[in-house]
């Protein structure tokens, strides 16, 4: 018989008592009720939830809370200073205040820019941890000069100058380009950019935790009973990373955050008018004496950031028996 | 035309009297403001007029360029700052008249003695140049120095940011590549040199004009045996009264009196500072803050406050009095392509002239301050010829004729509107939000813009200015602007209604206008040797073209620009539309 | 000992290799990929008033009809032996390393570059001492007290500095502290510290509290997780045991072995920063290599953007080799691996 997880192993009581079984309690339970006693990282959890159904039902919250973010309001706007009449232009119709210039709603926009961060982010994490795990295992796995290699290999991607080498690349690529436009064009290549070179982050956590694990009876065990490589990789290790790619997965998104923020307020990410809370700030800089404008895509941003930080933080203690708070 | 070139001379004698009478008639304090003079701080005192005259000599004028100056060498610059600037360290064959008011638009001998005089139809013209007139090591100015320097500015290998006139209009010898590539070549047949004193340049065909070619900086003498080729910028040999004592490029450059300027061979300029320094790269908001303050005398570039000042400036009645706002010489358009349906049929396209909202555009580009005036025409009011008209009035708040528009439409078979891709300029904010301020003010009458942005780098010759890819990619209306180099109806028009200028591959800043009569109209005007006769003729060329409803003007730009607190002489020059930085004088 | 040293120089050579020719195949390929030609690439040094024939003629001068491979090779070696550049009425002889001349500017690179290194030098040094300052203390600090009002608080701050984009609290500082109360320098009046220390001081003072607040955020973090780490191993109970003083035990003993990875850390955030204070630099318009690299971006210059981009991955590049050799120096395991 194979103890895995939710194997139940009742122990007989006397009935008379009243005692229930048992249950014998895998990783996965332990881990989960020792994040769920983490108030502050369950609150990041939450935070984050909410942003990711923001994210989801943008159109409709727009359509109900705002005004469409590429629509202008000038009749809102003093046409002589270009700042909006009455200082924010705060009102029921536009609860974050509009625009200078052009008068568009602050808050569509700042729901609009949290579809485009959490998308990016959230995608180009997936990249980062694909390549990564599947290059980190193995490395770790099998040694040698396949190690060699991928190491060297993450070595020459943690070695490139990463912030000026992505602008490179994306103010180089033209608006269309490999069969896509626009939009959808800018989103994948921010979406590879970052990805990419985020890879050997993960790469290196799962190299390291594959080579502790290659060591261990389970693996001995497993091969000696016949079991080939790809078997042992798959049933095996991969289980036991889920863990640790997990939480470094949620710590590196809010990284991917602030890399696309950083570069869309560089002018080489999304492309303007798509609004994008870095994007936002850069013409914020313009106007820096207009205090709403940079307030609220930044605050969105630090929001957002601390939320995922809070719960990777949570999830990284519930997972590490050491248990360093 | 010699009767026009006497008339020039006395009336920029009579104006050069006047002016330094009044400077030394005192101060005007009573009322701020008489005739010519202005002395009372107040919002656009130094428009018309010059503000805080006087003589005298002393200190140094300091100026800031928020990025790089484009270049120091004369045979290259291309920006009207820089030209202004100019006329400092280096005297061209003309120049524009250092007076305020629209006589600052007119050209008046430097370099020569008289203004150029034509013979064969206007295709040889001669100029005489003073003697005496030295370069800063002492060397006397010859002919063959400025015939020198025209060449060298043809070598676009060398130089290829600089404007293309005299390649374009001089008779030069076939494959002729400059003087550093085509070494010993007889140039006679563009360019002679008589004697040391007289030059005379000989054109493939008459242009009534040259007169401002021959105001251009590449007429700016250059010595042959300093001459270096692209490090020239480095040190420019000066011919002015001013020479370049420091030059970090990039980071600032100074200048200091030339000992060698006599001012008995200059009646244009009174050299009244000891010095000028300028600084480069420096923060455009911090040097919007410190000419507030008076920290900063001059943005040499002269295109108006940034944003955030903007909004101090106006709300403070105390610093708006410190400030100017002249219009310039620069329209922005858009342009509606009538090689897309439905734009083929003219009554589509004046439906878009009268839906367009006049006052959203001009939003889009700052508001009537820092943006510009509300375009009617095609040429802007400063142009000689310019006629006020309103072939598509819109409506008493500017925001357009949605009615008449709705009209247009049924007359071209559209009654429900039609669809049609606009394109812009990425990286240009104003022109994006004058492309989102025309799709919502089309929708109003059913045409729906799908707006395309387009790298500026390429915006002319891949995509707004290949004819190909408009008809390819239906990009029915495409933003546009256009300054004319100088200010001239041929300036203006030449490159934006000549359907001449269109080639397939690309290239041109017109895209849309293509009407073989004002082909001819412009044929007509250019050969014109008088100068009346020839400005009469730019305002019928502007009204055929709107006729035609293939160009939608936005506005006439407009600069917001901080007025220097410790300076005298200062006016708004009509030919730079900025601050004439010659006449300048630390009070 | 010695071997390993090579080894590790000879990889840093190559890695500064592979990163040149990576940015070369970025802005020369992909153009080329996507469907540029040699005249499309040109016509963004021409002017307005370019012909076709001008713009073939930039073409051919700024070499982009040869191949990629031929032109890169012509770039390395103009960096070991140098170049001359034709000016039309003369030629001038760039010494190496020579990386080429802007195609806007038509300044050779080479002097760009050791003009503005200073700049970022001065504000990375200044914000190091600041963060590894306040990180390293409020760190230990925040070890020694866990689980206090203070330790929380001090994490809190810390959590929320990690989180805040670098460049809004930037922005932020300059509207709140610049423009609003007068305190400290508005953007863009960096003055050099031989021509002014006091004004060098002045400009540079916002831009390194604001960068520090950042780093010293995440410092702090990761001392209080490396004490706690190295608080709870045995030696450090047997310290105690033997009856050393608890500061000896701390400081001595605890603060030592935790530190070592930090610095290790330091030396690679620091090489990062003297390549990239990118955002930094933006916001404060401090005319340093960070911001010398949005700018060449920004105008596709080409050579600039090369230089900038191996001057930065060299700092990163030695910087992990610094790394390296302290740690093989240290721990004399990692010589044999």
């Amino acid at each position: 018989m194979v103890v895995g997880p939710g194997t139940q192993v009742p122990i007989a009581l006397d009935p008379a008592e009243g005692a229930k079984s048992i249950e014998g309690r895998s990783l996965g339970r332990i881990a989960w009720t020792r994040l769920k006693r983490d108030r502050v990282a369950m609150g990041g959890g939450y935070v984050v939830i909410f942003l990711i159904l923001v994210a989801v039902f943008a159109p409709l919250i727009v359509d109900v809370l705002g005004s469409p973010p590429n629509e202008f309001h000038q009749k809102l706007i003093d046409t002589s200073t270009l700042a909006p009449i009455g200082g924010t232009g705060i009102s029921a119709d536009h609860l974050f205040g509009v625009e200078p210039q052009n008068g568009r709603d602050i808050f569509s926009r700042v729901v609009y820019g949290a579809r485009i961060s959490l998308l990016i982010a959230f995608l180009a994490t997936l990249l980062s941890v694909v390549i990564g795990s599947t290059l980190g295992v193995i490395a770790g796995y099998f040694g040698g000069w396949v190690d060699a290699f991928i190491s060297r290999a993450m070595d020459v991607f943690l070695a490139f100058p990463l912030l000026v080498f992505s602008i490179a690349l994306a103010g180089v690529i033209p608006d269309t380009a490999f069969g896509l436009s626009g939009d959808s064009m800018r989103i994948a290549l921010l979406i590879f950019i970052i990805g990419f070179f985020s890879w050997p982050y993960i790469g290196r956590i799962v190299r390291g935790q594959t080579l502790s694990l290659r060591e261990r009876e389970f693996v001995d065990a497993a091969r000696s009973l016949g079991a080939r490589s790809p078997h042992i990789i798959f049933k095996e290790m991969l289980p036991n990373l889920v863990g640790p790619i997990l939480v470094y997965a949620t710590l590196l998104i809010p990284t991917n955050i602030l890399f696309e923020a950083s570069l869309s307020f560089l002018g080489v990410g999304i492309r303007p008018p798509t609004a994008s809370w870095g994007g936002m700030l850069s013409e914020a800089a313009k106007f820096y004496t207009i205090w709403h404008f940079m307030f609220f895509p930044g605050i969105a941003i630090f929001i957002t950031v601390l939320a995922f930080n809070l719960f990777g933080d949570g999830l990284r203690d519930a997972l590490d028996p050491k248990g360093k708070r | 035309m010699i009767r026009t070139s006497k008339v020039l001379v006395a009336g920029t004698a009579a104006l050069a009297l006047s002016l330094s009478a009044a400077a030394c008639g005192g101060k005007d304090d009573s009322n701020g403001s008489t005739g010519t003079t202005a002395t009372k701080a107040e919002f656009n005192a130094a428009l018309t007029k010059v503000f805080n005259p006087s003589d005298k000599k002393g200190g140094t004028i300091k100026l800031a360029n928020a990025g790089d100056w484009d270049t120091l060498d004369p045979g290259e610059t291309y920006y009207g700052y820089s030209w202004n600037f100019l006329r400092l360290y280096g005297r061209g064959l003309l120049m524009f008249k250092p007076t305020p008011g629209a006589e600052g638009n007119t050209v008046t001998p430097d370099l020569a003695e008289g203004v150029g005089v034509p013979s064969d139809g206007g295709k040889t013209w001669t100029y005489k140049i003073r003697k005496g007139i030295k370069f800063e090591d002492g060397t006397v100015i010859k002919a063959a120095d400025v015939k020198y320097a025209v060449l060298r500015s043809i070598d676009k290998e060398t130089f290829p940011n600089g404007p293309a006139y005299f390649e374009g209009f001089l008779n030069l010898p076939a494959g002729y590549k400059g003087p550093y590539k085509s070494k010993g070549v007889n140039t006679d047949s563009a360019i002679t040199t008589p004697d040391d004193n007289t030059i005379v340049f000989h054109l493939k065909s008459a242009f009534g004009g040259f007169d401002y070619l021959a105001a251009l900086p590449q007429t700016v003498p250059v010595p042959a045996a300093k001459d270096t080729g692209a490090k020239y910028k480095e040190h420019v040999v000066s011919s002015g009264p001013y020479m370049f004592d420091q030059n970090n490029l990039g980071k600032n450059f100074t200048l200091k009196r030339n000992p060698n300027w006599d001012q008995a061979t200059d009646s244009n300029r009174k050299a009244l500072p000891d010095g000028y320094e300028v600084a480069l790269n420096v923060n455009a908001d911090d040097i919007d803050n410190r000419l507030l303050s008076g920290d900063l005398d001059v943005d040499v570039v002269g295109t108006g406050v940034q944003p955030a000042a903007l909004g101090r400036v106006v709300g403070d009645p105390a610093l708006k009095a410190q400030t100017d706002n002249p219009v310039l010489a620069r329209l922005w358009y858009t342009s509606i392509n009538p090689t897309v349906a439905p734009l083929d049929k003219i009554d589509c396209r004046k439906a878009i002239e009268y839906a367009a909202d006049k006052t959203g555009y001009q939003t889009a580009y700052g508001g009537p301050l820092a943006g510009g005036d509300i375009a009617t025409t095609i040429l802007p009011p400063m142009i000689p010829g310019y006629q006020k008209f309103d072939l598509y009035p819109a409506g008493a708040d500017g925001t357009g004729d949605v009615a008449k528009a709705k009209e247009a439409l049924a007359a071209c078979g559209q009654p429900n509107g039609f669809e049609t891709n606009m394109g812009y300029r990425a990286e240009r904010p104003k022109e994006k939000a004058t492309a989102e301020s025309l799709q919502q003010s089309l929708a109003r009458v059913g045409i729906k813009l799908t707006l395309k942005p387009y790298p500026q780098g390429d915006y002319f010759s891949q995509y707004a200015g290949n004819p190909p890819y408009v008809k390819a990619n239906k990009l029915g209306l495409v933003t546009n602007g256009w300054g004319a180099d100088w200010n001239d109806g041929f300036g203006f028009l030449s490159q934006i209604v000549d359907s001449r200028v269109i080639r397939e591959t690309g290239g041109s800043s017109n895209t849309s206008v293509r009407i073989p009569e004002v082909d001819k109209m412009l044929d007509t005007a250019v050969a014109e040797t008088d100068q009346a006769k020839r400005d009469a003729q730019w305002g019928p060329i502007d009204k055929r073209v709107m006729e035609e409803a293939v160009i939608l003007p936005g506005v006439y730009a407009k600069s917001l620009i901080v007025r220097p607190k410790r300076l005298s002489n200062v006016f708004i020059s009509e030919a730079y539309n900025m601050y004439d930085y010659l006449s300048l004088g630390v009070a | 000992m010695f071997t390993y040293i090579i080894r590790r120089l000879l990889a840093a050579v190559l890695l500064l290799f592979i990163v040149s020719a990576a940015t070369f195949a970025i802005f020369f390929l992909i153009p080329r990929l996507v469907g540029s030609t040699p005249e499309t690439l040109a016509t963004r040094y021409v002017g307005r008033a370019a012909t076709p024939e001008t713009v073939n003629l930039i073409a051919h001068r700024l070499g982009f009809y040869d191949p990629v491979w031929l032109q890169y090779g012509r770039w390395i070696k103009g960096i070991f032996v140098g170049a001359d550049y034709s000016f039309g009425a003369g030629v001038e002889h760039c010494p190496a390393p020579c990386f080429g001349y802007s195609f806007v500017t038509h300044q050779p690179v080479w002097p760009e570059l050791l003009d503005r290194l200073p700049v970022t030098l001065s504000l990375a040094i200044g914000a190091s001492i600041l963060w590894l300052t306040f990180g390293l203390s409020t760190g230990v600090v925040s070890a020694l007290r866990r689980g206090s009002v203070l330790d929380r608080t001090a994490m809190s701050f810390s959590l929320a500095g990690v989180s805040l984009p670098i460049f809004f609290t930037g922005m932020v500082a300059l509207l709140l502290f610049s423009y609003k109360l007068g305190w400290t320098a508005p953007g863009g009046t960096y003055t050099p510290f031989t021509e002014d220390p006091g004004q060098w001081f002045y400009a540079l003072l916002l831009p390194w509290l604001v960068l520090a607040l950042q780093f010293s955020a995440q410092y702090a973090r990761l001392t209080r997780a490396g004490m706690l780490d190295t608080m709870s191993e045995d030696y450090i109970r047997t310290a105690r045991a033997k009856g050393l003083r608890e500061r000896d035990v701390d400081i001595k003993h605890g603060l030592r072995a935790a530190l070592t990875p930090i610095l290790t850390i330091f030396g690679l955030d620091f090489g990062l920063l003297l390549g990239g204070a990118v955002l930094t630099e933006q916001v404060f318009s401090l005319p340093g290599l960070g911001k010398y690299a949005v700018d060449a971006i920004t105008t596709n210059d080409l050579p600039k953007v090369l230089g900038v981009t191996l001057m930065a991955a060299f700092f990163v590049v030695i910087a992990n080799l610094v790394v390296d050799l302290l740690y093989a120096v240290v721990d004399p395991r990692v010589r044999v691996g």
